[in-house]
């Protein structure tokens, strides 16, 4: 009997779809008790018992907890949603606390504007920081140099710099601290100024000047500093404080080689032209030039 | 008549009347798969919570059909045809007493252990299919459904079946 045939016929016996006269040939094979025995016994077979309650339970119990919720985090957009919430948060705050800097480098000048179109000159070597951020509410600037302002109209402008503070509402102004040389100009409106425990206000046309102990207030005529036009002005300085900027104006080392001198010097020298510079100091300070290249000058006594 | 739900399977009365008539055999299918008790009853789990996670999508008459095929697709993964070991039923009651003679005995004794160890050689397709007719009593149209597979091809599988393990006892003979 072939075990091929496409009726499957034993399958049919099995299932007791085997029609009477296929029934009865069927018995009559010698295989037909294997297979009676077989499929007896099989039925006698048995799985081991499990716990179905334990079963029900998880299955109840997991998928209430898990509810139909997508995972928040696992959602693609909420991931492009977190990166451009940190990404933006990161750049305010670097907006809002970062400071700006501009700074006038020896031998240039820098000219800038703020936020609220106040404009500032920066003279040679000299360095501002300011924040940018809401600067209208907060004008507070920091100089270490020299720097001439002209300041919008608006709330209180603020000018910090180490030997002292300089305040106004809009003006034009001059701050110089140097070392230990506090000068300020006014050239329109009124300027307060801080000075260790000083405090003085002036208004157009007028200077003042902090050294140590030093104090001195000045009538000025120009209608801005002079440095702007490329020229020096000097009131009542020491030769170191001339050497200073004139080294920061060319960009050059000047070497003092002489007897202290005390000497104090007013006048104007020019900044374009270094030449003309020395003549000028030499013949004042009476000092003659030993050495003249094009990045170091020494000069010793006449 | 069932009412139509149109909430599926999620309520949770016609749930458990649908996982009790059902997990038994599902169960039972998967570790005629496996020959392992632990893995079919974790796939029988997983496939009753997918079912009960997805119950607003499946009304109660396809739900039989979806269960078994999330089982199947479970299965897939797994490394099947691991030794299935099943044992006789205790009750002798239906056994005819007036042939009980210890020749006898031996005889059926050793026939069990030879079916036994032939419906391990079996294929797991065939083995499937055959033990859920003999174990489990399901008719070849359910067997169908569980498996996947037409009516036909359970036939094919109860047929080889058969053949099989008759070939297989007849040679220690």
């Amino acid at each position: 009997m072939s075990a091929t045939e496409e009726n499957y016929e034993l399958a049919k016996w099995l299932a007791g779809e085997m029609t009477e006269k296929e029934l009865i040939s069927f018995q009559k094979k010698p295989e037909y008790a294997t297979y009676s025995k077989i499929a007896a016994y099989s039925s006698q077979l048995e799985t081991a018992d499990f716990d179905a309650d334990a079963i029900y339970r998880n299955t109840i119990k997991s998928s209430k907890s898990k509810a139909k919720v997508i995972p928040f985090y696992y959602s693609k957009w909420i991931k492009i949603a977190a990166v451009i919430v940190i990404f933006s948060s990161l750049a305010f705050l670097y907006k809002t606390t970062v400071t700006s800097t501009e700074v006038a480098e020896k031998g240039k000048k820098t000219n800038f504007s703020l936020p609220d179109n106040s404009q500032i000159v920066l003279n040679s070597g000299s360095e501002i920081n300011y924040k940018k951020w809401k600067w209208e509410n907060n004008r507070k600037l920091n100089l270490d140099g020299e720097a001439y302002f002209k300041v919008a109209h608006g709330k209180k402008f603020e000018v910090e710099t180490k030997l002292g503070t300089v305040t106004v509402l809009g003006t034009q102004f001059n701050v110089k601290a140097r070392k230990d040389r506090f000068e300020v100009t006014c050239y329109q409106g009124k300027v307060s100024i801080q000075h260790k425990t000083q405090e003085v206000i002036i208004t157009k046309g007028m200077s003042v000047t902090f050294e140590n102990d030093f104090f001195d207030k000045q009538d000025i005529n120009v209608a801005k500093p002079e440095w702007t036009n490329n020229e020096i002005a000097f009131q009542k300085v020491n030769i170191h404080t001339v050497v200073d900027e004139l080294e920061r104006q060319y960009d050059i080392e000047i070497i003092l080689n002489g007897k202290e001198n005390t000497q104090l010097f007013s006048g104007i020298l020019p900044s374009n032209n270094l030449k003309a510079a020395l003549d000028i100091i030499i013949s004042i300070f009476h000092l003659k030039i030993s050495k003249f290249d094009s990045d170091k000058i020494i000069l010793v006594d006449f | 008549m069932e009412q139509i739900n149109s909430n599926g399977i999620c309520e949770e009365l016609l749930f458990s009347r649908f996982f009790k008539a059902n997990i038994k055999s599902l169960r039972n299918y998967l570790y005629f798969k496996f020959g392992n008790e632990e893995k079919a009853n974790d796939i029988t789990q997983d496939s009753f919570i997918k079912l009960w996670e997805n119950c607003k999508n499946v009304p109660l008459e396809k739900a039989k059909s979806f269960l078994y095929t999330i089982a199947n697709n479970a299965s897939l993964n797994e490394i099947a045809h691991q030794k299935v070991v099943l044992k006789y039923a205790q009750n002798n009651a239906g056994n005819d007493r007036t042939n009980i003679n210890p020749e006898f005995l031996v005889e059926e004794e050793e026939f069990k252990q030879k079916l036994e160890k032939a419906i391990g050689k079996l294929t797991e397709s065939q083995r499937t299919a055959y033990l859920l007719n003999r174990i489990e009593g399901k008719k070849y149209h359910e067997i169908a459904i569980m498996l996947g597979i037409s009516v036909k091809a359970v036939e094919k599988r109860i047929h080889g079946a058969l053949v099989s393990l008759r070939i297989e006892i007849e040679q220690f003979r």
